[in-house]
This record gives C-alpha cells, sequence and structure tokens, in this order.
C-alpha cells in the first residue's frame, strides 16, 4: 500500500502520474511531489489518477490546497480519473464542480488551456 | 557547608558590576566564603544578556545602562532564567526588597556583607531557583496532560438529550498508534424537543485538525441550543472552518439529522458526508438524494434536507468514513458501504434479546469491535458513530 509520484513534461503543461493508494500515510509524497513543481513555475498541471487504487479525504485535501495554489498565480490543476470508486470520493464531496475532470489523459491534452 | 556538597561542580556565577572596585570585593569575597564558584564579570546589561547560561547572577542596581528595575526585568525575561542576588546601595534596601518582589530570589547590601552572607546567598538563590524551575516543569506537564484530555473532552462529548426513551449511542476510536483526526460527533435536544444529532470529519490527520474538529463541533452545538435552523448552523459552522482552519485547502464534511419532537421522522442533511444507514436487519442506506457540498470548498450554494419518514420503531447510525474505508482482513480491499452493513447487520442480529442496559458491550462498541476484527487490528483512521434508536427494546 505505497504511492508513487511521477512527472513529465507534455508542451507546456506537466503531467503527474500517480499510482497506488493516497491515504493519510501516502498523501505526504503527493503534497511534496505537487508543492515541488509549483515551486518550479510548473503551473500548468494535469494529475493523472487512473492507476490510482484509493483515495481518502487527506488525498482530497491535497488536490484542493494545490488547485487553490496554481489558480492564484494563473495557472490550473486538471485531472484524469476514469474509475467509478475515485470519481465518487469527488461528487460526495461536490468537488467535481471545482475540479476539471477528464476521462483520459489524451483528452485532458487535448483540452485548450 | 561548601556548596559542592550539593552540586559536584563549582556554581556558575555572572557579577553585573560596572565598578572595578566592587567588582573585586565581591570576588574576594566569594574567595574568602570558600564556596567553589566560577565567577565571570559582566559590565553591563547588554554584556550580560549575552552571557545568561549561569547558575546564578549578582546584579548591581545601579547600572549606567540600565535605569530602575530594567536589568533584573531583562534577566528574568530570559527563557531559562538563573537565579539572581541583586545588590543594592546601602541607602536602597528597599529596592532590594521591590527586587525580590519582581522576582529576584535574595538581595545584598554592598558594604554590610560577610563571606558568609554572600555564599549562603548564591547557594541559596540557585537551589531556590532549582526547586521554581521544577515546579514550573512539572506543571507545564500537567497542563499538556490536561490539554489532552481537554481536547479529547471536546471531541468527545456526552450528548446533551433530556429524553430517557430515545437511545442515544455514541462511540469514538483515534486511529492506529493513538492517531487523532479531526472526526467529531454531538447529539444535542433543542428546547421544542427535536434532537439534533452530527457527525463530522475534517479532511487530513493530527493535532491541528483534531482542534479544529473541536472547535466544529463546539460550533455546532452552540448553534444548535442558540435555536438556530438546522440550515444556518450549517452556515455558521462553514463559517467558523474557514474562519479558523490553517491552511486554505481544509476542508469538512459531516452529516446532521434533526430528529422531530415525535420521533416519526428526520431532516437529514448530507455535506459532502457518507449517507447513513438505518440500522437494522438487514442494514439499509438512507436516502442520499439531496447531497450537497462539503464545508470549506469552492463552491456556491447552501444545502438543503430530505425529510424521512422513520415509523415508530427504527434506529440510524451515522458515521465517518474511517470505518467504510477501512482494508479488510490484512489486504488492499476495503470494507465498503456493503460490507459495512453486513457486520452491522450481523451486530444488530446478536443483540436481539439482550437488555440495552446489559454490561455487555454497547451496539456501537460491538460494531466497532467487528469492524476491527474485519481489517485485522487497529484501524488506521479514526472513526467517529452515533446511533439514535426509538422504540428499541420497549
Amino acid at each position: 500500500m505505497d504511492v508513487s509520484v511521477t512527472s513529465r513534461v507534455v508542451g507546456d503543461r506537466t503531467v503527474v502520474d500517480v499510482t497506488g493508494e493516497i491515504d493519510v500515510y501516502t498523501a505526504p509524497a503527493l503534497r511534496e511531489e505537487l508543492a515541488s513543481l509549483i515551486d518550479r513555475e510548473h503551473t500548468d498541471l494535469v494529475v493523472d489518477l487512473t492507476a490510482v487504487k484509493f483515495m481518502d479525504s487527506t488525498g482530497l485535501g491535497v488536490l484542493v490546497g494545490a488547485l487553490k495554489k496554481v489558480r492564484t498565480i494563473g495557472g490550473d490543476l486538471r485531472l484524469v480519473i476514469d474509475q467509478e470508486k475515485i470519481l465518487k470520493v469527488f461528487r460526495i464531496t461536490a468537488l467535481t464542480q471545482v475540479f476539471t475532470i477528464h476521462a483520459s489523459i489524451d483528452e485532458a491534452l487535448a483540452e485548450q488551456g | 557547608m561548601p556548596y559542592n556538597e550539593l552540586n559536584q561542580r563549582p556554581a556558575r556565577v555572572l557579577l553585573v558590576e560596572d565598578d572595578d572596585g566592587d567588582a573585586l570585593l565581591v570576588s574576594e569575597l566569594l574567595a574568602d566564603s570558600g564556596i567553589q564558584v566560577d565567577l565571570q564579570r559582566a559590565r553591563s546589561v547588554e554584556e550580560a544578556a549575552r552571557r545568561l547560561d549561569v547558575e546564578c547572577v549578582l546584579l548591581d542596581l545601579g547600572l549606567p545602562d540600565a535605569a530602575g528595575f530594567s536589568a533584573l526585568d531583562r534577566v528574568l525575561a530570559a527563557p531559562r532564567p538563573p537565579a539572581v542576588v541583586v545588590l543594592t546601595g546601602l541607602a536602597e534596601t528597599g529596592q532590594g526588597l521591590q527586587a525580590v518582589a519582581r522576582g529576584a530570589q535574595d538581595y545584598l547590601v554592598k558594604g554590610e556583607v560577610s563571606p558568609e552572607l554572600l555564599a549562603r546567598a548564591v547557594r541559596y538563590a540557585i537551589q531556590r531557583r532549582r526547586a521554581e524551575t521544577q515546579e514550573r516543569d512539572l506543571y507545564r506537564a500537567q497542563l499538556r496532560a490536561s490539554e489532552t484530555s481537554r481536547l479529547e473532552r471536546a471531541l468527545l462529548p456526552t450528548p446533551l438529550v433530556g429524553d430517557g426513551e430515545l437511545e442515544v449511542l455514541v462511540g469514538y476510536r483515534a486511529g492506529r498508534d493513538g492517531l487523532l483526526g479531526g472526526d467529531f460527533y454531538d447529539v444535542v435536544e433543542r428546547a421544542d424537543g427535536s434532537v439534533a444529532a452530527v457527525v463530522g470529519d475534517v479532511a487530513g490527520h493530527g493535532p491541528d485538525e483534531a482542534a479544529l474538529g473541536a472547535t466544529l463541533r463546539t460550533a455546532w452545538r452552540t448553534s444548535v441550543l442558540a435555536g438556530l435552523p438546522a440550515a444556518q448552523v450549517l452556515d455558521v459552522v462553514e463559517q467558523i472552518l474557514s474562519a479558523e482552519r490553517g491552511r486554505p485547502e481544509i476542508f469538512a464534511t459531516l452529516v446532521m439529522v434533526v430528529v422531530d419532537p415525535e420521533r416519526s421522522s428526520m431532516e437529514l442533511f448530507l455535506c459532502g458526508h457518507p449517507t447513513p444507514f438505518l440500522l437494522d436487519d438487514p442494514t439499509t442506506s438512507l436516502p442520499s438524494a439531496h447531497r450537497g457540498r462539503a464545508l470549506g470548498i469552492p463552491v456556491l450554494g447552501g444545502w438543503t434536507s430530505v425529510r424521512v419518514e422513520l415509523g415508530d420503531r427504527w434506529r440510524i447510525i451515522l458515521f465517518t468514513d474511517g470505518v467504510l474505508e477501512t482494508t479488510i482482513d490484512g489486504g488492499s480491499a476495503r470494507l465498503g458501504e456493503e460490507g459495512l452493513q453486513e457486520i452491522m447487520a450481523e451486530q444488530v442480529r446478536g443483540g436481539r434479546g439482550r437488555h440495552a442496559d446489559a454490561s455487555r458491550l454497547s451496539l456501537v462498541d460491538r460494531i466497532l469491535e467487528a469492524v476491527r476484527a474485519r481489517h485485522g487490528g487497529d484501524l488506521v483512521d479514526d472513526t467517529a458513530l452515533v446511533v439514535l434508536g426509538w422504540g428499541q427494546d420497549a
């Protein structure tokens, strides 16, 4: 039960690939990676959650925090989610209205920022 | 009695004295007294302030760079201040007494000091300061312990319900390793006889979230007792959350119910929170049609409730996601709604035929134990549960 977070630059955007489970113990790794990217002025982020098996409210908090941070400096943070169980976590809290959520990474990257 | 009978090494003493003659006098008095001291000298408060890592300060009150008691106040303001013995002139004994009242351990009048008197003053001052420090450390330890228990009390209140007919059961478990989270609960009966209950969860885990959970719980109870309509209670709780949270990304989810005075129906508010269950055999989900957003997220709009008809014999359970999202049998599969409902139905079956007041575990404790057993150990997340029941075991 661990999480791996890697990032790659695609055009103007930075794709963050997250694999594993995001909970109270693993969320700090995601928070640090996102904070470090934003510090290095990667502010147009696409966070790919298609390989995430589980996410709790701590993970949501991390994503909300990163979203607020990039928006204040003119950036954006989009999510890629293709599993109902992950989408449900966002729907329950109404965070679906806060994030732009795409069903695939291609769709997210095709979207004009 | 030489000082090092009490302490194996010489006492470190800092003499703060601008007058070289007076300084020499003091050092000779100390030498004559036989007390083992490592004597240092500072000529001003400025200089002394950088060298307060000593056991005792002999402080001349007539320093040129410190009017009145400012030198004394400065020494005593150090994080761990040394003992202070004030030296005054013959005409200033009143100042010596005032200095003691301000926190110095003792005072000596220049010109009236014998070696024995000086040695005794230094020794006693150090002893008194040490006792004070120990007392303060003890007090701080007690304060920390009482803060922890105060936080627990604030998170885990006693339900405020006068209606003895209504079954009210509450439960809270800290996460693994005593991990405090921001889960909270409360149950309050209002003046009109209706009973409001809440279970909430501040996103994240740790003492800050726990303290915020306690704050939100208090805000909720206050608003309910003040007679605010349920939807406004949520507005107040959200305002408090926005004002008190440490980081802007912190949000909270909660579920609130208001059971009518007749105990036959209730209003259900879902704020980004898992849907509560009708606790029975089988256990089923309550309606989640009017699901609203979590508190403290940047989405506009308030909350609307759904009215649930309960009948004359019912039991509901509100919970946080700690029980819902726990892994099972040490693997990576999660319990989920259906798994949790099965466990709860089992516990309802197991409890039939027993009197509710029997000394065995309450239904809430049995559910928590059963979830813990299914998980295979203490749950990772903290968990809060509230059960309300009517017409049970009558």
